[in-house]
């Protein structure tokens, strides 16, 4: 499938992240000439374990994701960032790990919004937003290159378009600019063809850094 | 969540009805993934028989199975109930394929005790080979391990059917499939099963019901944990089949 990279919004220091400046994003999208296609969601939950005794916590894992994406509606992921590992599975284990018991979804989160196109290239700009609030906690951008599935081939000109995007975006002087964190996917057994799991694993890492973001 | 079925037996002027009532207690899909189960057991040398009865009441060809079932339970400290789950890996096909597959409950009730297939929510997902990890990362430990080895028929008859004919085997070595070795020898395992929702229940019940009755003279067929032991006479209706070659009502 294509591969794509997901970009989130880095605040600057002693700011926070708002929807003047989603909007702005938004906007310098359509100046470059980005069509307007649809909306997109994608939900990514926590999951904690239940445990008897709770003392014991360290022995479980705390960071449990669990992800729908947009364009794997039969499929969940779920991902245990400090093991590296990332699980695809039917949507039916998410009604699985409810029977067990053993790990509760607790909080869960929102990525939406509007797709584009751009060319070859496939552009999503999203809020992060709890899924019974209007909070704002975060921007992401996903970027996705149609023609090529390669991670290495294709590197030199997702390169070259972050570039640009970055560059139009500056010209807004937001307070913050867009990241991209690629995340080591042979640690996770992927490998260089992309696919969905590889999304998991990137939405994954982004969440990781907004928390971060927030607590700084 | 938890489900909380019974039936009801209700007189009226044509005969009698059987009602399912099912009792949901908390948010819960309206079609509950389900299955309706029958077990019975064979002697070995009597399965070639069994086979041609099936191909003959089927018409489907069969498939052959070899699955590595793995029973994970929760670590002591681990839900505040102990809970299961088991991963089901096929060896059968090119590449492993993975599945995970929870059972639930069985349906309760004076009704429930009447009828003679076991009726009980089962959830099963394909999963990505790094399953057993995933578990064992959540703090699920292996329980026991299981090799079946045999055949299956996929056909529809009132309900989509499956009957399984499996020798279950035990490793003697942590996941050594193949040097796995029968736990009864001389006697397999017959599995018929269909899927069923909080819809259609009744219907799927009465179709392997019916269905059973055909291999009546070979096994008996009953709830699992509800032994019926081999058929007396089946090595009569054996040789029926075999000189036969299948086919023929017997």
């Amino acid at each position: 499938m294509p591969l794509k990279w997901l970009l989130h919004w880095q605040p600057n220091a002693g700011t926070t992240v708002n929807s003047q400046i989603l909007s702005e994003v938004s906007q310098c999208v359509e100046s470059i000439n980005g069509a307007k296609e649809g909306r997109w969601k994608s939900t990514l939950t926590f999951y904690r374990p239940v445990l008897r005794d709770q003392t014991l916590q360290a022995e479980y894992p705390r960071d449990c994701l669990g992800i729908s994406l947009q364009e794997q509606p039969n499929k969940y992921y779920f991902i245990l960032r400090s093991q590296r590992i990332v699980l695809e599975a039917d949507s039916t284990i998410q009604m699985i790990m409810e029977k067990l018991q053993s790990y509760k979804s607790r909080v869960s989160l929102y990525f939406e919004g509007f797709q584009y196109q751009l060319g070859d290239f496939q552009l999503r700009v999203g809020k992060v937003v709890p899924t019974h609030s209007e909070n704002l906690r975060g921007i992401v951008m996903e970027v996705e290159y149609l023609p090529i599935s390669s991670l290495d081939k294709s590197r030199q000109i997702m390169e070259d378009f972050v570039d640009i995007w970055q560059e139009t975006v500056s010209k807004r002087s937001l307070p913050g600019h867009f990241m991209h964190i690629e995340p080591n996917f042979a640690e996770y057994g992927l490998s260089d063809h992309y696919t969905s799991q590889h999304t998991a694993v990137q939405y994954a890492i982004v969440m990781a850094q907004l928390i971060a973001s927030v607590r700084n | 969540m938890v489900l909380d079925c019974c039936l009801h037996m209700k007189g009226t002027n044509t005969g009698t009805e059987l009602l399912i009532c099912v009792g949901l207690l908390r948010d819960e899909p309206k079609l509950r993934a389900m299955e309706c189960v029958v077990q019975g057991i064979i002697e070995t040398q009597h399965v070639e028989a069994l086979e041609i009865l099936l191909q003959g009441l089927c018409g489907v060809p069969k498939e052959r199975l070899r699955i590595h079932e793995l029973c994970l339970k929760s670590g002591p400290n681990l839900g505040a109930v102990a809970s299961e789950v088991r991963l089901l890996c096929d060896l059968e096909q090119p590449e492993p394929t993975w599945t995970v597959r929870h059972v639930g409950g069985a349906m309760r009730g004076a009704g429930a005790e009447q009828i003679s297939v076991l009726v009980r929510t089962v959830v099963e997902s394909k999963a990505s080979k790094n399953v057993l990890r995933f578990f064992y990362t959540l703090g699920y430990k292996l329980d026991h391990e299981l090799l079946r080895v045999g055949f299956a028929f996929h056909f529809q008859r009132g309900a989509q059917i499956t009957v399984t004919v499996t020798s279950v085997n035990k490793m003697l070595k942590l996941h050594a499939t193949e040097e796995a070795v029968p736990v009864t020898p001389g006697i397999q395992l017959v599995e018929v099963t269909a899927p069923a929702s909080s819809d259609n229940y009744t219907e799927v019940v009465a179709a392997i019901s019916s269905f059973c009755e055909y291999l009546a003279p070979l096994l008996h067929l009953s709830k699992p944990n509800v032994s019926a032991g081999v058929v007396p006479t089946a090595a009569a209706a054996a040789a029926s089949l075999m000189s036969n070659g299948g086919g023929k009502t017997l």
